[in-house]
């Protein structure tokens, strides 16, 4: 089925690309607040800096330097051209690329910070019950941890679908492919049709409502009686 | 020879544990220590915890650490088990999860889940949360998961120093009881010697990382009163002979014709509470301890007097000690210690080989199953 409507056009490449971005960050944010929490290195710092360096770096700066990254000038983007046949700036890939890193912080710190309350003292007990290190991890720490992880991937999600500076710089506006919900809506307001504006607006607004309430909900943890 | 050899060296600077010993695979063996001695880390590196160790760890024959050829077998490949000081359950599993946790990883399970559940008497337990129990509960789950791992070999590592009083006395007996039963050799680390004292086959000692003793828990305990880091004291396993109800006491058969009273053990009274169970096959025995200050000496039988252990002795040994002096005596095979004043020492002219008689009171005689601790 061809979707005709651009805003619902938008909203589906928006929900594509956080869905995406939101994985992807899982997957490379658990095993990287994993070793930050388990670092004991000075060096620790560097590392949880570049990993919180989207949060105070303005969108546009991070966009700028990605674009020169992935354009066919410069090494990552020219291998890919060469690896694919296609550019990777103005892609949706890109705008994924540039999504993982802006949204990084938002999934890394709340896992890093989960790990590090969690301590070895539980995952030392699993070892002397014969656990392996796999088998730690899913039936002991993902388990004790998993409010964290609700927290770090609806955060990295709604990050996402909030994202506009990082996308317009990379991805631009190519309908179907990299416009999503936050440029359509500020390609309404250029145009001046502000009902448009207003329904995509609010839409955003009552969905990351939801989103948090769910988060919220999700990690209410009932007070328990302790004899 | 089914022992654990350990030749090793860990180096904490400046703290170095180096031990170079044969552990025995039966029974408890006890190892005691003041803070610092390196207790907890000799079972870290027993476990598998610790990679930080030099030298080599030979278990039932089978090596399991050897620094030279970086020959490491992970702790949850060693089959040992640990009992840690505070429990460490898994606070998203039930009492019952817990344990399923344990018995799901055993490669070769052949214990009965509801025999360990009655064993460490957690059957009311079993579908509770684990942070809704109790300190003293959430040990015994500890335990009971622990044994459902079915170890050859089970660590516990100051098991019951947050325990109250009454927690204690109870772990101990189930301890006992759950070495009886399963026969899992158990290294047990405290630096509580009473609870050692009550549980110990063997011990070893630890000072500043080295062993300085090692043996029989009663000589060990004996050996120690010399050195002047323990409360000097007498460590008895004797049999109950009687059960005095009517009196508050119980009696302990000391030598052929000598008994010791102590307070009445009412945890023991069975229906036939008067009976001799000396007469019985097989008379339970207590252990149990005397403090050396709780003994005093009289050169006289005595005659109207309150105590009731009163025991004709002969001094062995008279050793001066700073303020103190420690008198060893012997009735028939048994020592005893006796912590006197020099003052004392100086009046009643005392000599090795002198015939003398001592006395405790009943409430002298200590053991963990009556609520000492």
């Amino acid at each position: 089925m061809i979707v005709q409507n651009p805003d619902l056009l938008a909203l589906i490449t928006t929900l594509k690309m956080a869905a995406v971005t939101t994985l992807i960050l899982l997957l490379i944010g658990t095993p990287l607040a994993w070793y930050l929490a388990q670092m004991r290195s000075r060096y620790k710092v560097f590392i949880e800096a570049l990993v919180a360096l989207p949060l105070v770096l303005p969108p546009t700066v991070i966009g700028f330097y990605l674009l020169l990254a992935l354009s066919p000038q410069y090494l990552p983007g020219k291998i890919w051209q060469e690896l694919t046949g296609q550019q990777l700036a103005f892609s949706f890939t890109a705008i994924v690329i540039g999504s993982v890193l802006y949204s990084l912080p938002f999934v890394v710190q709340p896992l890093q910070k989960a790990f590090e309350q969690l301590g070895n003292d539980v995952l030392e007990a699993g070892k002397m019950l014969g656990a392996g290190p796999l088998d730690r991890f899913f039936h002991i720490v993902l388990p004790i941890t998993k409010a964290s992880f609700i927290t770090a991937a609806s955060l990295g999600f709604a990050h996402t679908v909030g994202e506009f500076g990082v996308v317009l710089m990379i991805g631009g506006n190519i309908p179907g492919e990299t416009r999503v919900l936050s440029i359509a809506l500020f390609d309404h307001v250029e145009a001046f049709n502000y009902a448009k504006a207003h329904a995509l607006a609010l839409s955003l607004l009552v969905g990351s409502v939801i989103l948090l309430a769910l988060i919220y909900l999700l990690n209410y943890q009932r007070p328990t009686d302790r004899t | 020879m089914s022992d654990l050899n350990l030749n090793i060296s860990v180096n904490y600077d400046p703290f170095n544990l180096t031990i170079e010993r044969q552990l025995p695979m039966t029974g408890i063996t006890g190892i005691f220590g003041h803070s610092g001695s390196g207790k907890s880390t000799l079972l870290r590196v027993i476990a598998g915890l610790t990679q930080n160790a030099q030298g080599t760890i030979i278990c039932k024959e089978k090596m399991i650490f050897n620094s030279e050829t970086n020959y490491f077998i992970k702790a949850e490949q060693r089959n040992i088990g640990l009992v840690f000081q505070d429990s460490r359950l898994f606070p998203h599993l039930t009492v019952e999860g817990n344990l399923l946790f344990a018995i799901n990883r055993c490669k070769n399970p052949q214990l009965n889940i509801k025999d360990i559940i009655e064993l460490t008497d957690l059957t009311v337990l079993i579908d509770k949360k684990v942070t809704q129990l109790s300190g003293g509960e959430q040990q015994r789950v500890a335990l009971a998961r622990a044994l459902l791992a079915e170890p050859e070999l089970l660590l516990l590592d100051e098991p019951l120093s947050a325990l109250d009083k009454q927690n204690k006395s109870l772990m101990l007996s189930l301890l006992n009881k759950v070495q009886k039963t399963l026969n899992i050799p158990m290294y047990y680390v405290s630096h509580s010697l009473a609870e050692l004292q009550q549980l110990a086959d063997n011990l070893l000692v630890l000072n500043s990382g080295k062993v300085s003793h090692f043996g029989n828990i009663h000589q060990v305990i004996h050996q120690l009163n010399n050195g002047g880091t323990i409360h000097q004291q007498t460590s008895l396993s004797l049999p109950i002979k009687k059960h005095l109800v009517d009196y508050g006491l119980t009696s302990l058969q000391l030598n052929n014709d000598q008994e010791i009273y102590l307070p009445l053990l009412e945890q023991y009274i069975t229906k036939n509470i008067t009976e001799d169970s000396t007469k019985t096959d097989q008379p339970k025995h207590l252990r149990c301890f005397i403090f050396a200050s709780d003994i005093s000496i009289t050169k006289h039988e005595h005659s109207g007097s309150s105590i009731v252990n009163h025991l004709a002795a002969k001094i062995t040994d008279i050793s001066a000690q700073q303020r103190t002096t420690l008198v060893t005596v012997q009735c028939q095979q048994q020592v005893f210690y006796v912590q006197i004043s020099l003052w004392s020492t100086k009046r009643l002219v005392l000599k090795v080989d002198d015939e003398i008689y001592i006395q405790f009171k009943a409430s002298a005689v200590h053991t963990l199953d009556n609520g000492d601790s």
